[in-house]
């Protein structure tokens, strides 16, 4: 299954703000996305809440999984959104 | 570093079961006067709040959401605290219904932890319903207080 590594550039992490915009862009990514923190919790990337659930900050490294037509595309595109600081308004 | 209890940050005074608002800012401006009737920011601080419901929907799914304030909203925080206000006739959010706003003041990183803990608890559908229809302070006490044996 691809998978990408990717830390978190946020500068507060993947809170609210950030979470919110990845998990909405993972969401219509077109198939499902898991993320995967280093001590190994898992959720389904399109839950706001489960993302939240794990509190990740920043320079957190996470591991992004997904299958199916589409799913490195859908990786890369999402990697590229971690890796921005998601927090500049 | 041990994470702060949920309910160490919530005054009883700030639980708010019987609201109605008219749309998503007016349920965010009541949110926000509460943390100000809390003692806990400056009265910029809902400013901040409604800019950040600008940019980002604070709807975080199980009928609830979380509104806060921008960062650049930090300097009118005086301390950490939360309120919840319930609004059982629902307040349409951008097509989705909330019932439960949990309004947040927290200077600088401490969003992360309490925002954690927070959607831990709504992870359980159960518990979601239950913040819902709470129709008492100490029922949402009890929904917020950390489970001691859980991880």
């Amino acid at each position: 299954m691809p998978e990408r590594t990717v830390s978190i550039a946020s500068s507060v992490g993947l809170h609210a703000r950030p979470a919110s915009l990845f998990s909405q862009a993972a969401a219509k990514a077109g198939v499902p996305v898991t993320l995967t923190t280093k001590a190994g919790k898992s959720v389904n990337a399109a839950s706001i809440l489960g993302i939240l659930s794990l509190g990740i900050g920043h320079g957190e490294e996470v591991t992004l999984k997904a299958d199916g037509d589409g799913a490195d595309a859908a990786l890369d595109s999402l990697v590229e959104l971690l890796s921005t600081d998601l927090d500049k308004e | 570093m041990a994470d702060t209890a949920l309910t160490s940050l919530l005054a009883e005074d700030s639980i708010l079961l019987d609201r109605t608002a008219v749309d998503r800012f007016d349920a965010v401006r009541q949110s926000g006067a509460a943390l100000v009737a809390a003692g806990a920011v400056d009265a910029s601080y809902v400013d901040a709040m409604i800019q950040r419901e600008n940019t980002v929907s604070t709807f975080v799914g199980e009928g609830v959401a979380i509104p806060h304030g921008t960062l650049a909203g930090k300097e009118a925080v005086k301390r950490d605290a939360l309120v919840v206000l319930r609004f059982p006739d629902g307040v349409d959010w951008e097509g989705n219904t909330v019932y439960v706003t949990v309004g947040i003041a927290a200077a600088g990183g401490g969003h992360i932890a309490l925002l954690s803990q927070l959607a831990e608890i709504l992870l359980d559908p159960e518990k979601a319903e239950q913040l819902r229809t709470a129709t008492s302070r100490e029922q949402v006490y009890a929904l917020l207080t950390p489970d001691e044996d859980e991880d």
